[in-house]
């Protein structure tokens, strides 16, 4: 495969534009005045492209619009850009937002055509202080051109466009959460169905989609579905943005075609494994997946290959780990993250993650026994699915995956 | 009920202190004071808890009136949906996918029916997998089943069923042998034995247990029995609406509604297992609760639409120690064990009430009647609570709450407050409903073909459940609906009827009750959900 260029196809080719004039002198804004000239034909483009949901489900874009397109007409209808990046390891959206304002703007335009949405939701994690200023400032100066008037004719209706900052939790990234937290609820996950493109947001139609996802809208109606097809791997166009990081030379965010190899990713773009050049494992997506080891190195970094292997590429986050350096470490610092984050509603979760974050930390700090280690392994087959959102199974995954490929360093590690 | 002091202002005015003024000069309660607060202040007892049936087989009953007016409600469905959705048939129908009908669903297909599982949730959804407590057996030497009886009766303040209690407290140890069958692991102690341990009102060890996961050790073992057992098929997201009767009054099916497909479908069955669980997403009389979203009640008032006999529907059981504060905490439960370790309770003017030990109902009562009379404190929503006085325990033994509550520290941290800094605002918790379905020994109704296991059904634990009893009933009488409804074959051959449903229409506009109200509610009003109309 010969990789295209870095950064050249999702983000801006000069790599920041926040200034909505220069945005629109670089081809910035054609895919939004062909949506405009033709907004019909939007839904079947992006279900030519092949778009997927970048925020870690994979889910085909255009079933989530064709279904907020198909409700009855008339009535409020929303769009929730989530923004609320919460997972250790991903900065994707955080990269977008500060570097790309434009691009995610004018994707949420274009979707808001396709679907006939007249409210536009930008929900941003509170901790990216500096994403939230540029966007703020990106969404005053469409606000004062053009455009709003325009798509409001074509909408029949009023636009609203704001920004609306997340509660910053990480529960709070789930759709049926960010409905509560939008509605100014504590973000507590809802039972799904009802789905949000149903009952939402007030009980209106709701399409929620990732800020990444919406950052790809523009150049698929500028330059066809066809075109964003040719860039992916069967099934999963496109590119990706990979968030690199952990022991590796040059960690950071590479846009890559969908389906780029973790070997290609870490010795080509990220500089090759750190200290030894030896890949040990790498924590993918979230980290609340199966972890993926050094014989996968071929692996194919898109949501079907990674989840024929049983893993996840999730949000696109890989965090390395070197041969040599530990796996209970981080493990343990994952589990203290999710435990951190479970919000206390079901009961299972709270104390499950709790007490999985507390016995991987005691073996960290060499005190643990081998009924720890076989306490761990008891919860890691009671807790699944013991939850009302997904949480608790993250957190069992990446545990239980960690068992699975280094019990031996497990069994080490615990007094005998 | 007189305002309190205003939460802030109440947490200002709040000065940590070794030893607290007691607001009555005995905190141990006789059985007569103890009658009399009840009377007076627990939610059962209130004016607005109760009020007179008057449509179906109980009316002249006391119920909660936010329980009769789903009881009471028009059907949302007429003969129509029978014509026009598609049939399925199985022998047995199982409902709810909690320890009470997993159990159920597996000794059925033991006895040789097909069965079907429909849940409204995920299968093993349920109150069960929340059960941290344990499981009451009397397996210990020097401990007897009538021992357990006499407790088991005494605690639900001798109003139980006494059949049904010795046939629960009989198969206890079976139970708990199924179970180890079935895969469930217990605590064990240091020979190797099951380990056991004592619940509150009772004499012996005779809680077991595993860890504070024992409901859902429990879950884990039958969601997998059932995924393993071929006679057995279950249907996800797809709660009942109706209780179908086949003309002669016997129980022959049911009318599923699946959310996902937004579809109808008719089930034909030889016998119905009702285990659709308690009513705490009611929130009676606004108390937040400890259940879980699908806890509505639906079960009971399609029992009772087909003519099922219900009892004690005016008694339900509160948690006394509920987080009223932060709002995100409310419905969570503090452990017992948080009072055992000498936590006190204090009022507004940091004054002792009761013996913090004392029957759940008991401290509920009193809980409340602090803030009846002004001695609470006050949320903005109007809810009111006392302060669990955690820093004063802190500091009479420091290092306590993390040494033996290390959970609660977590969870409190992910909330933003701080016990060992700031007391803990709490209020009593709506957590199970004590009566329920009349059933017989065989979990039959009074209904033929219609029986119930679990919450669900009534009688056993009376007026007070004690812990652990709850796990135990859902095995014991979820395996004997299980055997009797695989032997239970409807007379004749009739077709499939909603005729109660045109008699309980007539009944509720002959009452002069508004027939606009219609039931079953499914979920709370904010899960957001709507059904599509048949």
């Amino acid at each position: 495969m010969n990789p295209a260029p870095l950064n050249q196809l999702l983000r801006h080719p000069d790599n920041r534009c926040t200034d909505l004039n220069e945005w629109l002198a670089s081809h910035g804004g054609n895919g939004l005045d062909m949506a405009l000239s033709a907004p019909a034909s939007l839904i079947p483009s992006i279900k030519a492209s092949g778009l997927r949901g970048l925020g870690g489900s994979g889910f085909p874009a255009y079933r989530k619009w064709a279904l907020i397109a198909a409700q009855a007409n008339g009535g409020e209808r929303y769009l929730i850009c989530n923004g609320n990046e919460d997972e250790p390891g991903t900065f994707k959206d955080r990269l977008l937002l500060e570097e790309s304002p434009h691009q995610v703007i004018e994707g949420a335009l274009i979707t808001a055509l396709a679907t006939g949405i007249n409210h536009i939701i930008f929900y941003i994690n509170p901790h990216l202080k500096h994403a939230i200023e540029t966007l703020t400032s990106a969404l005053t100066q469409w606000q004062q051109s053009h455009y709003p008037q325009q798509i409001e004719q074509a909408l029949g209706t009023t636009l609203a466009l704001k920004i609306a900052a997340s509660p910053g939790h990480y529960i709070a990234g789930e759709e049926t959460a960010a409905i509560e937290a939008v509605e100014g609820n504590f973000p507590f996950p809802r039972g799904k169905p009802p789905y949000p493109a149903v009952a939402g947001v007030n009980g209106r139609p709701t399409l929620i989609n990732n800020i990444e996802t919406l950052a790809n809208v523009p150049h698929i109606i500028r330059n066809g579905a066809e075109w964003f097809q040719q860039l992916g791997n069967n099934d999963c166009s496109g590119t990706k943005i990979y968030c690199v990081s952990g022991d590796v030379v040059a960690p950071g965010a590479y846009e890559l075609p969908m389906g780029t190899t973790l070997e290609t990713l870490l010795l080509h773009y990220a500089g090759g494994v750190a200290n030894n050049g030896k890949l040990k494992a790498v924590f993918t997506g979230g980290p609340s997946n199966s972890i993926v080891t050094a014989t996968s190195l071929g692996i194919a970094l898109d949501f079907d290959t990674m989840k024929q292997h049983r893993s996840a590429l999730g949000t696109g986050a890989m965090i390395v780990i070197a041969e040599g350096n530990p796996i209970i470490p981080p493990v343990s610092k994952y589990l203290a993250f999710f435990a951190k984050a479970s919000c206390g509603q079901c009961p299972p979760c709270t104390s499950g993650t709790y007490e999985m974050a507390q016995l991987t930390k005691k073996i960290v700090a060499g005190n643990g026994r081998q009924h720890d280690l076989d306490q761990l392994t008891r919860l890691s087959e009671i807790l699944p699915r013991s939850g009302r959102c997904h949480l608790i199974d993250g957190a069992v995954t990446v545990l239980k995956s960690s068992l699975l490929h280094f019990h031996a360093e497990f069994q080490q590690a615990v007094i005998k | 009920m007189a305002s309190g002091i205003p939460y802030q202002q109440a947490l200002l005015e709040y000065r940590v202190n070794t030893s607290r003024p007691q607001r009555y000069p005995q905190l141990s309660l006789s059985a007569d004071e103890c009658a009399s607060l009840l009377q007076a202040h627990h939610p059962d007892y209130a004016a607005d808890s109760r009020e007179i049936l008057k449509v179906g087989i109980n009316r002249h009953d006391p119920c909660h009136p936010k329980l009769a007016a789903l009881l009471q409600s028009a059907p949302q469905i007429d003969h129509r949906v029978l014509e026009n959705a598609p049939l399925t048939e199985t022998e047995v129908l199982v409902i709810g996918s909690g320890g009470a009908g997993c159990s159920a669903a597996l000794v059925a297909a033991q006895h040789g029916a097909n069965v079907l599982l429909a849940t409204k949730l995920r299968l093993g959804d349920s109150n069960t997998v929340m059960a941290e407590g344990g499981i009451q057996a009397s397996i210990e030497p020097g401990d007897t089943p009538q021992r357990h009886f006499d407790e088991t009766l005494r605690a639900g303040h001798f109003s139980s069923n006494k059949r049904l209690v010795e046939q629960m407290v009989l198969d206890g140890p079976d139970v708990v042998h199924w179970l180890i069958q079935q895969g469930m692991q217990f605590d064990l102690d240091e020979q190797g034995n099951l380990a056991t341990r004592r619940a509150g009102g009772t004499s012996k060890d005779r809680v077991l247990y595993y860890r504070d996961y024992t409901g859902l050790e429990m879950m884990r073992v039958l969601r997998e029995a059932v995924r393993n057992t071929s006679a057995i098929k279950v249907a996800e997201h797809s709660p009942v609406v109706e209780l179908l009767s086949n003309g002669d009054g016997h129980c022959s099916g049911a009318l599923l509604y699946s959310i996902e497909q937004q579809q109808y479908t008719v089930v034909k069955a030889n016998s119905v297992i009702l285990a659709s669980g308690g009513m705490g997403r009611l929130h009676l009389n606004g108390f937040p609760t400890s259940n879980h979203l699908g806890a509505t009640g639906d079960g009971l008032v399609l029992a009772y639409r087909l003519g099922a006999r219900v009892q004690a529907l005016d008694s339900f059981q509160y948690h006394p120690t509920g987080f009223a504060w932060p709002r995100t905490l409310a419905g969570t439960l503090i452990t017992e064990g948080v009072r055992s370790a000498g936590t006190w309770l204090i009022n507004n003017r940091g004054e002792r009430f009761i013996d913090e030990l004392a029957p759940r109902d008991v401290v509920a009562a009193a809980i409340i009647r602090e803030c009846d009379e002004g001695r609470g404190v006050a949320l903005e929503t109007g809810r009111q609570g006392v302060w669990l006085d955690t820093p004063a325990v802190e500091l009479r033994t420091p290092g306590i709450l993390s040494r033996r509550f290390p959970k609660l520290i977590a969870l409190c941290d992910n909330a933003g407050v701080d016990p060992e800094q700031s007391p803990l605002l709490i209020c009593p918790t709506l957590h199970y409903q004590n009566g329920g379905v009349v059933i017989s020994e065989s979990g039959e109704t009074t209904v033929p073909g219609l029986y119930c296991a679990g919450e669900v059904s009534g009688g056993i634990h009376g007026k007070n459940r004690i812990m652990g009893n709850a796990l135990l009933e859902i095995i014991s009488f979820g395996r004997r609906a299980g055997a009797a409804a695989a032997a239970c074959h409807p007379p004749g051959n009739g077709e499939l009827s909603v005729a109660h449903l045109e008699r309980f229409r007539h009944e509720i506009e002959k009452s002069g009750l508004d027939t606009n109200a219609t039931a079953p509610l499914l979920f709370p009003p904010y899960a957001g959900f709507e059904r599509r109309p048949a």
